[in-house]
Formats: C-alpha cells, sequence, structure tokens
C-alpha cells in the first residue's frame, strides 16, 4: 500500500496527534514491518511485540523525522533496531520458543502464519547465518529491498551489504548443499 | 576474488544489472566465477519465491488496539510541551553552562584547557536548538552532524523524566572500582551504535530499563577518566553522560 499525499506531510500530523494520519502510516508500513521483524526474529510472537514497538517508536520520534531519508527507510531501521533489541534481551533471559498456533475465532489466521512459512531447510539454513549477513538476505533477497534502502537500513554502506548478501547467500548455498547430502 | 567480481556476479544473479555483457564475460571466462554464480542464482531462486509474511486480520486489529492503548496509558513526546517549560529548561542550561564558563575561566587561571570556553559556547547552542533526528540503533543519516543531534537529543530527553542517571553511574563506577564489574557481549548492533557515536574505546557493562532500554558504557581502559554515558537503544543516542 503506497502512501497518499507527502509521506513527510503525514507524519508532521502524527506529531500533533493526529490518530488518522498515523493510522495511515501504520497501514502502508505494518506489513513489511511485520514481515521483516518476523524473518529477523523467528518467532511470531516476538515479531508481534516488535512490531508494536516499532511503531510506538515512530509515532514517539515522530517530531524528530527531518526528511533525510524516506519514511519507511526510517521506519525499518528502527524495526530492525528494536529485533536486535529483542534479540539481546532474549540472550540474557532465554524463553521457550512456542509453535504459531491458529486462532479459531480468526478466519485469516491459518492464512496468514502459512504465508510466513519458509521451507524448513531455508529456514534452517537462514538461522546459521551470521546476522548481519542473515538481515542483508533479508532485507533486500526476501524483502525485496534495493540494496541502497537495505544499506541505509542496517546503517553501512552499499558496497558493504552488496558483500554481506554475497557471502550471505554463498553460505546458504553451503548450507542447503549439506542438507541435501545424504 | 576481487570486490568488483563479486558486486557483478551477485547483481547478474538477481537481475539488477543493466547492461550484463561484463558480468557474462567474467561468468564465462572464469571457473570459480561460474560456479559462484550457479550458487548465487540457485539460493535466490529458493528465497526469493517465499511470500512476505503477513498478520492476519485479527493480529492487526490487536496490534492497532494494543498500540493506541499503549499511547494512552503513556502520552508522547510530541510538539506540545508548553512554551514556559521549554524555557525553563534553556534558562536552566544557561545557569549552568554560565557556572561551568566560570569554573573553567578559573581553571584556566591555574593552567586549564583553552578550548573549555569554546566548548561551553558550543554547549550553550546546543541546548537551544530543538531536538533533531534521533540517531537510529544502526547508523544515523548525516554522521557530520552526529555530535550536535545527540546533545540536543541528550537535552530533549531529560526534559521530561527524572531519570536516577547519576546513582547509576555511580554504582557502575563502584562495581568497576571493586573488581566486579563485568562486560556484557557485545554485537553487531551495539558496537556500530557505539562507534556512530564516536565512543570506539568503550564497551558496555550493563543494559537497565527505565522508560526504555539504556545501555550503559564505559570506558574500556579502566584507568581513563570513568565517565559513565547512557545510550537509548530505540534509536543509538546519548541520554546522559556522567563524570
Amino acid at each position: 500500500m503506497t502512501l497518499p499525499g507527502n509521506e513527510a506531510e503525514l507524519l508532521t500530523r502524527v506529531v500533533s496527534g493526529d490518530r488518522q494520519a498515523f493510522d495511515q502510516v501504520m497501514l502502508a508500513h505494518e506489513d513489511r514491518v511485520f514481515s521483516v521483524c518476523l524473518r529477523i526474529l523467528g518467532d511470531r510472537e516476538k515479531a508481534l511485540d516488535a512490531t508494536q514497538d516499532t511503531f510506538l517508536t515512530v509515532f514517539r520520534k515522530a517530531e524528530q523525522f527531518q526528511g533525510r531519508s524516506a519514511v519507511g527507510t526510517w521506519i525499518y531501521r528502527i524495526a530492525v533496531n528494536t529485533c536486535y533489541d529483542q534479540l539481546r534481551r532474549a540472550r540474557r533471559r532465554p524463553t521457550e520458543h512456542l509453535p504459531d498456533h491458529v486462532d479459531p475465532s480468526d478466519p485469516s489466521a491459518e492464512e496468514a502464519i502459512a504465508s510466513a512459512a519458509l521451507r524448513p531447510e531455508i529456514e534452517t539454513a537462514l538461522a546459521a547465518l551470521p546476522p548481519d549477513f542473515r538481515n542483508a538476505v533479508i532485507l533486500a533477497d526476501l524483502e525485496g529491498l534495493p540494496l541502497p534502502e537495505a544499506a541505509e537500513i542496517l546503517g553501512v554502506p552499499v558496497g558493504t551489504v552488496k558483500s554481506r548478501v554475497f557471502r550471505g547467500r554463498r553460505l546458504l548455498a553451503q548450507h542447503l548443499g549439506n542438507q541435501t547430502d545424504p | 576474488m576481487h570486490e568488483h567480481d563479486v558486486d557483478l556476479i551477485a547483481a547478474l544473479a538477481d537481475g539488477s544489472l543493466g547492461d550484463e555483457t561484463e558480468a557474462r564475460a567474467l561468468v564465462d571466462s572464469c571457473d570459480i566465477c561460474h560456479t559462484e554464480y550457479l550458487e548465487q542464482t540457485e539460493v535466490l531462486a529458493l528465497i526469493s519465491a517465499a511470500p512476505s509474511a503477513r498478520m492476519s486480520d485479527l493480529e492487526k486489529a490487536a496490534l492497532h488496539r494494543d498500540l493506541w492503548t499503549e499511547l494512552r496509558r503513556a502520552p508522547a513526546r510530541t510538539g506540545s510541551t508548553p512554551w514556559w517549560q521549554r524555557w525553563s529548561y534553556v534558562a536552566a542550561g544557561l545557569f549552568v553552562v554560565v557556572g561551568l564558563v566560570g569554573v573553567l575561566n578559573l581553571a584556566q587561571d591555574t593552567g586549564g584547557e583553552a578550548s573549555d570556553t569554546t566548548i561551553a559556547a558550543e554547549a550553550l547552542s546546543d541546548l537551544e536548538a530543538p531536538a533533531e533526528e534521533g540517531v537510529p540503533f544502526v547508523a544515523g543519516e548525516d554522521g557530520a552532524e552526529g555530535g550536535a543531534e545527540t546533545t540536543a537529543t541528550t537535552a530533549a530527553a531529560e526534559q521530561t523524566l527524572d531519570l536516577p542517571f547519576a546513582g547509576l553511574a555511580d554504582e557502575a563506577r563502584a562495581r568497576r572500582d571493586e573488581g566486579t564489574m563485568s562486560t556484557l557481549d557485545s554485537d553487531e548492533g551495539s558496537e556500530e551504535c557505539l562507534a556512530r557515536l564516536g565512543l570506539d574505546e568503550h564497551e558496555v557493562v550493563d543494559e537497565i530499563e527505565l522508560d526504555q532500554t539504556y545501555l550503559v558504557v564505559m570506558p574500556v581502559d579502566a584507568q581513563a577518566e570513568q565517565v559513565v554515558t547512557f545510550v537509548t537503544i530505540a534509536d543509538c543516542a546519548i541520554a546522559h553522560v556522567d563524570g
């Protein structure tokens, strides 16, 4: 979904407490934010928490956005940071990973969970990547973001992202090859 | 393999090259390059076929509901701070800076740094400036403005909440003196954040939860001046410097 009108103008309205403007910003970006968080965290509940935390930060920091990047890039950068924070906390206080469950009252839940599922061998191979390679592959290949935007989100030069994507794919190929070897 | 070759092969694999001539020639002329290219295309075919994950309708509704519940419970800091409150912080800042200048001038008379007055003047201008764009955890948009932004962000962050940074800083120093301080495992996010803030020779010694999550950062060199820096994780900004 693309934002109607000027994104930066919408954020200005968010600063003045315009709930409708904030809802528009959320609707335009919540799916991708959730997808990025889910790929990084690998857990649906944590991804939902991270998505909420991301937009809380977006609302609270909206006045600080000065338009030096696209609104989406700024939001996804917050999302990646939020996920890093969650991962850091999880390392200190490990919690049991519960399988995704289908809420029987939610008709779209089953389809939503199915949409998130990667083939098991790809999930395993992706999880085995070093975090900086994995995040580059997630943004560039899974989410299809242009490399300059992925670089801006990750806060590294474009050349670094290119290298991480290349090496991430190479490691994935090795992992996938090892998984299929008899 | 040269970095240029890596770029070409990766770009050829994901179809992002306008002119593929050079890349094709490379892949055709070099066995290793050809192997790398095949690996890249095979992996891309597997992972790019996966659709984007999405929330269910109920999850989205719950997200919006919970978000607004949270925002109503703890109102966001928007541009609605009363003018008299903003100027009272500026006045307090002026008072501090004037005092600082006085102390530094005294130090100068007894052999202190000549540049301290300039630093104080810069701090004054930073306090008067509105808070600028917060620096995200992994990087900001304009590295050259990092210093002014973080100082302005520090002032803004401390305006609304009375947080016990001074006490926490004293605790951190005490633990280091006692030898009971342990460094937390670093990760690429915090390392890049510290580098971004110019805290290269520093380490994360603790992580605390107050109104939000803060990294407690101290110099790696235990013999150096034990300045304790509190960094907000959400936007990689210096919230408070003690010492």
